[in-house]
Order: C-alpha cells, then structure tokens, then sequence
C-alpha cells in the first residue's frame, strides 16, 4: 500500500530541495521489499527522482545485491521470503557494512521499532507510509548530519551556540524555549532537507507513538517560525504543505 | 452394542467394584461371626463332657455301665459318644466300638475319629471326646458329635444368600441406572455444545437443582456461556464501530475522488481534490494505526521495558508540549507538582497515556476554559489528576468512553479516532494501575499508581 503524493513531487520538483541530490554523484538504491507492487511505486518515484534503484524481491538476492553492487543506502522490508529483513542487516554489519539501512516493515510495534534499529537499521518506517516520508528519510539517511563536534552551528544568518545555549539571526538575539532550541538545533543541522512531521516527533519530541492531536508539530513550528522569521525578514523555515519543513538558507 | 457402552461407563464399573467390596466385607464377617459361634460351641460341649466324665468318673465302679447307657439312652439326637474299656483295650461299655486310634488319654477334650457300634464302617464321626484312665485301670471316654456346627454354618450360609444377592442385585441395578442417566445428561450437554458450536450462542446447558454436582457444573457452564456471549456481542459491536468509523473518511475520499475525475479541469484542481483524498485515507490509516496500537498494548505481557519512571519528569514534559497547543486555544494549562515521584512501569507508554489524557481534555474544553495536570501522592499509591472545565464525563458514560471508538454525541464532529481513552485503559491495566473517571459536569481524571509491595514506588525528596 503506498500513498502516493505527486503533487508535491510535481509542485516541488523545481525549488528542487530533492534536486540537490541530483545534482551530486547518482546515488544507488538497494531495495529489498517481496510486494511487487509497493516496489514498483517506489522504483518509479526514485528513479524519477534520478538515484539507481535495484530491486531485489527475496531476502537472499538482497544480500547477494548488497554485496555486489555497493549501494548507497538500503531499503529492507522486515518480512521477506528467504531471510528475514533483520537478518540481512545483521549480516552485513557483521561484515563491516556500514551502508546507512531504512527498514520498511508492517508491524508498526514499537518493540518492532526497537528490534529494527537494534539490530543494525539506521532509521525505521511502518507500512504504509507516504513516498513523501520515505523519501525524506532517505535523503536524511545520505546526508549525515552536519558535524556535531562544533560549539556552534551557522545556516545562512542563523547561528546557535550549543555551550550557551543561545541563538541569533544576525545581531538579532532569539529568545528560545528549551524545546524550541532543540528543534531549531535539529533542523540546523539538518538544513536544506524535507523532515516530515514524524521524522520531527520522533527526533525532538522523543514520540514513539502518534499523537492524538495532529497538529502539534506544526503549532510548536508555528512558534519557532514567528521567533526565527521576524517581520520583514527572509523566511527561512519553510512549510511543505501536507509533508513538512524545511529550513533553508537564503538564496 | 448399548450393553456394552454400559458395561464399559465408569459409573457402572464404579458400582460393580463398590458391589463386589461389599460383598467381600459381608461374606468375611459372616466367616468371622461363624468363626466365633463355632468356637464357642466347641468350648461349650467340651465343658459339658469334662463335666460328665467327672460325674461318672466318680462313680463306683458297678454303676458306670449303667450310667453310660443312662447317658446315651438320653441322647435321642444320637449325638453323644461313651465308651468304657478295660486296660486291654476291650470294650466294656457304651457305644465305642474300640479305643480311638491317636487318642490321647488324660488330656484336654480333642477331636478325634472314632467308630461307633451300629454303624456302617467308613462314616466313622468326627468327635470332641476325652479319656481318662480310671483307678482300676480301665479307660473311660466321653464325647459329643459337634457337626451341628455345620448346621450353624448352613444357617449363616442362608442368610448370606438371603442378605448378599439382593444388595448385590441393587449395586449392580443402582449402577446401571446411574450409568444411563449420567449418559443421557451427558448426550443431553452434548446435542446443547454443538448447538452452541453451530452459533447458537443464546443456547445453554441444562439444569435442575442446585445440588446436583452435574447441575452446578452446568451452571457455571452457563455463566461462562453467558460471559463470552456478551464479550462475543461486545466484540461484534466493535467490528461494526470500525467499520463505520472506517467508511465514513474512505467514503469523503472516495467521493472526492470521482468528482475530481469527472470535474477537474486543471491540474490545480485534481491536485485539491487528491489531497482530500489522501487526507480521507490518511484518516483511515490513523485509526487502523491506533488499533493495531491498542491490540498490541492490551496483548503485550512485557514488562521487561518497566523500569524507575520520574511521574513529574512526565507531566513537565507533557506540559512542555502542550502548553503551546493550549494557548491557541485559549486553555489555560496548569501543572501542580506536590514533589517528586517515581512509579516502577514503563516510560514510553506512561508517557502516551498522559499526553493521551490532556489531548483529550483540551480537546473537549472549550475556549477560555482551564485544564490542569497534577501530581500527588495518597496514602498508599501516586495520583496522576487531569482536570478539566469541558463537559465532563456522565455517569452513564463511565464505563461507555473505554470501550473502542465510543465518542459521546457532543463530541461527533471532533476530529480523532475515538481510541484515545481505550489505549490509557489500556496502559493502565498494562501496569495493574486503576483509572478513575469522576462523573460531573467539568472533567476529572485520574490515574491511581498503587504502590507494588516490592517498595518499587518511592519517593524522593
């Protein structure tokens, strides 16, 4: 079962925050997933979006796959035929793969979750999930995050101190609530990349479920946005409708 | 083929078993009473002829011949033995033939073979006799026939048979009737279970009296019929809650969809209309996610992720997220922490049931009212309070909001899934905690952590 949601393929293809990727070396995909269908929509999203995907339908060509071809990241659905998703992973990272590994699976448990990331997954995704959130996982999952050794982090005008605590647009100092800092920290260092609401409940808010009341990212964005983006001021948090944000330096 | 399924019943093996004990029990004490009155006869008689032969011991000499035939002229049941013979063996008087061979003279009374006169040979009597060797030498012996015994011993035989047969006779009769019954309660149950097995499942075993075992069984039986029809019901009522809940944003999704294949004249257009859509499905999705997220809650027996859980920490952190969410609403959100405590359970989870909880309560408070998050602490157990000034919660509707999907009508046109309440019961029950939903107008909700005996609850200072 996938979601697809062209429009905002279509809608954003030209701003292009996906085009970026396009731009680097074409990144090779490794899918591993045994629903021919729910392959087929998401090798002709990818594709469109120009990375390399190989599909592999059982867990035992996957491996062969990933061995051979090298991919740049890998997407494993946790059920297969042949060997178990987990399984995959497992071996790999004994065999000091260290390729970055989002794990698709049906179960949405959180022990499920748990279990997935544990054993070696970079990041976790329940069936059915929009392209919109796969794909901005996996451009997470391509482009680590920025150095986190520094005391300080600079996107465009913004610049946060870690040490103090602070943050400023320019020689405009942003008075930031303890959350409201953490979540500017995490789209820092994550500029310039779509993060879905649930990429955001589950890295600031430490959420392992879905909220009841959907809206609480976007209010809490909704705050931060009105501190970073003053009046007559360039935006630079973004609102990808029905996706998410994006933090994106001034053009 | 019928014989032989009663035959092969427990019941009446149960009875033949208990007859033949019975039986056994009976037949050794009438051996034991025949035993006894045996003996004491012997003792008797014996007494007797130690008595006579003393008697005619002491007579002269000249009168014992006269005495012996006194003696047996007496006996007309031809039961008593005398017999007088000289040192040589040769008889003188009574109705011995000859000296018994193997007899002891001058001991106690023995039993001995002997031959009477007048008698064919071979049906030589078995007697008690005792000899005594008399001053001039000569050898008295007396002695009775006791085979009268045996007549005892016919007698008790008699009344073994009149007694036994019969009793035995009802055992068996009283088994075999037992037997029926008990398989025809047992036939009669059966044709009922596979009436319920077939989907009746308003039939029910049958039952007579309460003291009846098999009767009582049936009864409990029945309440545990009764229980699972009314889970079975519940469960129904369930399946059908989600398939409305189900078909009423597939149906927006749907339709959306059709208008804007047929209508759409712009990309712009199908592009509105396909975000309705996937907004429908979305929906669906969400309350299919928080099924799943029920059922795996309620099913889990995991307490491996329970560990030490800052309760305060929680409702700060819950505050934190909410405050915001609140103030767009124009709802106060206060928290009142007494101290700080901890509860043994599992963060992640405790967590969901109280963003659960104030979701729900700022969800139904309207603008300008006020929801409140407390922590204290009772006695023996730490309380987790959420109140609110929305409707509150009806008396009739207790038990109504945790069951799935339950949404009371002033809440239809609020958005969400309806399963919010149904996961914190379910969670709490996950804990062996208690949640208890105050009736009234203005909400009031409060999650009771009961100490666990371990002294797994602190608190800290």
């Amino acid at each position: 079962m996938t979601l697809r949601t062209s429009e905002h393929m279509i809608s954003r293809r030209p701003a292009g925050h996906f085009g970026t990727l396009e731009i680097e070396l074409m990144m090779k995909v490794l899918l591993i997933e045994d629903d021919a269908g729910t392959a087929e929509e998401i090798v002709a999203e990818l594709s469109e979006l120009g990375f390399e995907v190989e599909w592999a339908s059982n867990g035992i060509e996957g491996l062969d796959k990933a061995r051979a071809l090298h991919p740049d990241v890998l997407i494993v659905d946790r059920m297969l035929p042949g060997m178990d998703g987990l399984t995959i992973i497992e071996a790999l990272r004994k065999e000091q793969v260290s390729t970055p590994v989002l794990v698709l699976s049906a179960l949405g448990a959180v022990d499920d979750r748990v279990r997935g990331l544990r054993s070696g997954g970079d990041d976790y995704l329940t069936k059915p999930f929009a392209v919109v959130e796969l794909i901005a996982r996996i451009e997470a999952l391509l482009r680590r995050p920025t150095d986190s050794r520094g005391t300080t982090l600079r996107v465009g005008p913004l610049e946060l101190d870690l040490i103090e605590r602070t943050a400023w647009r320019g020689e405009r100092k942003i008075d930031l609530l303890p959350r409201e800092f953490r979540l500017l920290e995490y789209m820092m260092r994550r500029s310039d990349q779509l993060l879905t609401r649930a990429m955001l409940l589950e890295e600031v808010w430490n959420y392992k479920f879905v909220p009841a009341t959907t809206n609480l990212v976007d209010v809490h964005m909704g705050r931060l946005r009105h501190k970073v983006d003053g009046a007559g001021e360039p935006q630079l948090i973004h609102n990808v409708r029905g996706s998410g944000f994006i933090l994106r330096p001034q053009q | 083929m019928r014989q032989l399924q009663l035959i092969r019943s427990n019941t009446f093996r149960w009875a033949s078993a208990v007859a033949a004990v019975f039986a056994l029990f009976t037949i050794v004490l009438f051996g034991f009473i025949y035993w006894k009155i045996d003996g004491y006869l012997i003792a008797r008689s014996d007494r007797m002829i130690a008595q006579q032969l003393n008697f005619m011991a002491a007579l002269p000499r000249d009168r014992r011949a006269d005495a012996i035939s006194d003696h047996l002229g007496q006996d007309s049941r031809g039961v008593q033995y005398a017999g007088l013979f000289d040192p040589a063996g040769n008889r003188l008087a009574g109705n011995l033939k000859e000296l018994p061979r193997d007899f002891k003279v001058g001991g106690a009374a023995q039993a001995v073979r002997v031959v009477p006169i007048g008698q064919p040979p071979g049906g030589d009597p078995l007697i008690r006799a005792i000899g005594r060797r008399l001053e001039n030498g000569d050898v008295l012996v007396l002695g009775r026939n006791v085979d009268e015994t045996r007549e005892i011993s016919s007698v008790v035989g008699q009344a073994l048979a009149l007694g036994l047969l019969p009793a035995l006779c009802l055992c068996l009769l009283a088994g075999a009737w037992l037997s029926v019954r008990a398989q025809r309660r047992v036939e009669e149950v059966n044709q009922r279970v596979q009436r319920i097995i077939a989907g009746d499942l308003r039939e029910r075993l049958p039952h007579r009296n309460v003291n009846d075992p098999f009767s009582r069984l049936a009864v409990i039986v029945n309440s545990m019929l009764d229980e699972m029809e009314a889970m079975i019901n519940a469960l129904a009522g369930v399946g059908n809650d989600i398939a409305h809940d189900l078909r009423t944003p597939l149906t927006r999704a749907r339709l959306s969809l059709e208008r804007g294949r047929t209508h759409a004249t712009t990309l712009e257009q199908l592009q509105s209309v396909t975000d309705k859509a996937i907004g429908g499905i979305d929906q669906s999705l969400a309350i299919i996610t928080a099924l799943l997220r029920l059922t795996e809650i309620e099913n889990s027996r995991r307490s491996a992720g329970f560990g030490n859980v800052a309760l305060h920490e929680i409702l700060r952190e819950v505050c934190d997220v909410y405050e915001p969410i609140a103030e767009d609403k124009s709802i106060a959100l206060g928290v009142d922490i007494d101290r700080k405590l901890h509860v043994w359970g599992d963060r992640d989870l405790l967590f969901e049931a109280v963003v659960n909880l104030v979701d729900n309560a700022i969800k139904f408070t309207p603008a300008g009212g006020k929801v409140g998050l407390e922590l204290l602490r009772g006695d023996k157990e730490t309380i987790v309070r959420v109140t609110d000034t929305g409707p509150g919660i009806g008396e009739q509707e207790r038990e109504a909001v945790l069951r799935r999907f339950y949404r009371s009508d002033k809440m239809r046109n609020t958005p969400g899934v309806g399963l919010g309440l149904s996961l914190v019961a379910a969670i709490i029950k996950l804990h062996g905690f208690r949640l208890v939903i105050h009736p009234g107008s203005g909400g009031r909700i409060e999650i009771i952590c009961l100490d666990k005996a371990n002294g797994s609850s602190r608190r800290d200072n």
